[in-house]
């Protein structure tokens, strides 16, 4: 997955690229507004990350350019601006995802992902990790053969799980992913954990293997390795 | 009392005073005049009689009239005139007197002695009293209406720059851009007001576009070096290695890079409300769907704490809001009633086209209702809320001219919002 990351903040851009570069996406990153048409104008991505406050122009601009220059482009747009009007227009735009400063490095990383997969794989949309198949058009999960039947939330919970497969996932960021906001309200992360062992348990029913690794004290990992 | 009504009628009163006065000097001033001439008048009479005399008139035919003369003889006596005020009985009106001036006169006239004394009708000082208090008050009749009409219209003339400053103040309005337009005055006063007040404006409106300059430029700054940290962390917990220790303080520090970030967009809302920035989007929103839409998000998360949801929502209840803020509304009161409740509560949401309630089982709060809608007033510490969910319902209530209270009976918390 080929991702042009434009962000003015270099320590964010550096933050984002050294996650996403240790999966299998190829980075590339602008730090301001003319840097960026100028790669937008040479090369073509498969996503374009896109924080619409630069510091020499509004990125909604470089939104315009690209959908007229590769309208097949993914864009994901990220800003520290909380405000529904950039959202909306964003969207409007052909943006397909917008993201809120600050987020979880896994999160962007689940919707980069979703995002390829709609872009890419047209009809084809099974993402696949040792023998769970999961298809993310109509939400099928199998474990070899075998159906899976999920809830909403189990469902999200193993997409995250394998969209982020072999790093360190937070209770704090699998909340987030499946409450959004509200999770504050949890005053724990016991939730989490009721999700997880039902997931688990669903999954070693049908004879799966346990890829769920619990890290003491601080979250989850999801990982083929012993 | 404006102004030129104050200075009419402090000028009125001076008049009168100064007409009071004046009628006291004139009807004196007048009285003595009078005198003067009606002593003059028959002092001349005196002298033509005497000359008369003198010329050989017969005493008979000069004792006509108000004169009375009296032959005294050839005997030396001293001469002498004098004056004098007497009553005699009026001419036509039988028994009423009169005043009169007399002279009484002893002249020699050809070597012979004779009393010559005569009466002239004197003007009564009652007469030039009423006179006097006649043309005063006609005076100041003139006066006062002249000073009424020409002052009300000269000083509104006068006061015209004052006015439509007043009048431009009133419309001022921190948001717009429009320039102050003061109106030009070659008073030197009120160029010296305008001039303050058109700096006083241009500072205010600076002041004000800064601040709402800064509330939004605030959120980015804070934001984008929390996502910074934030990512550095996640970085950190995919090194290989880290002790559980080691993990746990990175899990702390991120929970608190999150308290944080939250923190921040709180309060850039409440300073977005109160700078009035969702004033323009206020349109008839449809409150039953709103709130129908927030129950469902929060029905999970409820259901997760144990807590019975019930409700009872008119449907097509439409209230006069931003939408944005009507979502947070709503949101903020349940997210509420969530959390500050018990193992095992309840929490209840009704609407209809009066207001909307939400009750909720919870622990009895700590302070009394009306500061629990004050900013940071927290019933526990620690407990991930930030204290700010009830300060941004009052807020937004507030800028849509909702009523909002708390109540605490029963074991039930109410907050109710009447629109």
């Amino acid at each position: 997955m080929k991702l042009l990351i434009v962000e003015d903040e270099k320590a964010l851009s550096d933050n984002i690229r050294a996650y996403l570069s240790r999966g299998d996406m190829v980075c590339e990153t602008a730090f301001n507004f003319e840097e960026a048409q100028d790669k937008l104008l040479s090369f073509d991505y498969d996503i374009v990350l896109l924080d619409i406050m630069l510091p020499d122009g509004n990125g909604l601009n470089l939104l315009r350019l690209l959908k007229r220059l590769q309208p097949e482009t993914g864009v994901l747009i990220i800003s520290a601006k909380n405000a529904l009007d950039d959202k909306v227009q964003g969207l409007e735009l052909g943006a397909d995802d917008y993201l809120t400063k600050p987020f979880h490095l896994p999160e962007l990383n689940a919707r980069l992902n979703s995002i390829f997969r709609r872009r890419k794989f047209q009809g084809h949309k099974i993402l696949e990790f040792q023998e769970i198949k999961i298809n993310t058009d109509t939400h099928d999960v199998f474990v070899g053969e075998a159906s899976l039947v999920l809830t909403l939330k189990e469902y999200e919970l193993l997409l995250f799980f394998v969209t982020n497969k072999n790093r360190v996932l937070t209770k704090q960021a699998i909340a987030e992913h499946l409450w959004g906001d509200n999770v504050d309200l949890l005053d724990s992360f016991d939730f989490v954990y009721q999700h997880i062992k039902n997931l688990r348990k669903k999954i070693s029913a049908e004879g799966g293997a346990d890829y769920i690794k619990t890290i003491y004290g601080l979250g989850y990992k999801f990982s083929s390795d012993q | 009392m404006s102004l030129i009504t104050k200075t009419t009628l402090f000028y009125l009163l001076v008049a009168l005073l100064v007409f009071g006065i004046g009628g006291v000097v004139t009807f004196y001033l007048v009285q003595k005049e009078v005198q003067k001439e009606t002593d003059f008048a028959l002092r001349d009479n005196l002298r033509e009689i005497t000359e008369e005399l003198a010329e050989g008139v017969p005493l008979d035919f000069l004792k006509r009239g108000k004169a009375d003369i009296a032959d005294l003889g050839p005997a030396p006596r001293d001469t002498f005139y004098s004056f004098a005020d007497t009553l005699a009985p009026h001419p036509y009106l039988e028994g009423q007197m009169e005043p009169y001036r007399k002279v009484t006169a002893v002249q020699e006239v050809n070597g012979r002695y004779y009393r010559i004394s005569i009466t002239d009708v004197f003007i009564e000082t009652d007469d030039i009293y009423d006179v006097v208090v006649d043309i005063m008050l006609r005076l100041f009749i003139i006066l006062s209406v002249a000073m009424l009409f020409f002052g009300f219209l000269i000083t509104g003339w006068l006061f015209r720059p004052f006015q439509k400053t007043l009048e431009r103040i009133r419309s001022f309005n921190l948001k717009d851009q429009q320039v102050l337009d003061l109106p030009q005055t070659s008073t030197k006063e009120f160029r010296q007001l305008n001039a303050f007040i058109a700096q006083m404006a241009f500072k205010a409106r600076k002041d004000y576009l800064a601040l709402k300059e800064f509330s939004e430029n605030a959120s980015h700054e804070i934001q984008t070096p929390l996502a910074i940290a934030r990512g550095k962390l996640e970085l950190l917990l995919e090194t290989p290695g880290l002790t559980d220790e080691q993990l746990n303080l990175v899990q702390s520090a991120q929970q608190n890079i999150n308290k944080l970030s939250r923190l921040g967009n709180a309060l850039l809302l409440l300073t977005r409300i109160e700078n009035k920035e969702f004033a323009g989007n206020q349109a008839p929103a449809d409150f039953s769907g709103i709130t129908q839409h927030c129950l469902e998000n929060f029905a999970e998360l409820a259901s997760l704490k144990g807590l019975g949801l019930s409700r009872h929502i008119e449907p097509g209840v439409q209230v006069i809001i931003d939408g944005a803020l009507a979502d947070i509304l709503v949101a903020n009161l349940v997210k509420n009633a969530i959390r500050h409740n018990i193992p095992g509560g309840w929490v209840e949401v009704k609407l209809d086209a009066r207001s909307l309630l939400v009750r909720n089982s919870g622990p009895a709060p700590r302070v009394p209702s009306e500061q629990l809608f004050d900013r940071f007033q927290k019933s526990r510490q620690g407990d991930g809320s930030l204290g700010l969910g009830l300060a941004i319902v009052k807020k937004i209530a507030e800028a849509n001219g909702f009523e909002v209270s708390h109540r605490f009976t029963e074991g039930a918390h109410e907050v109710e919002v009447v629109f």
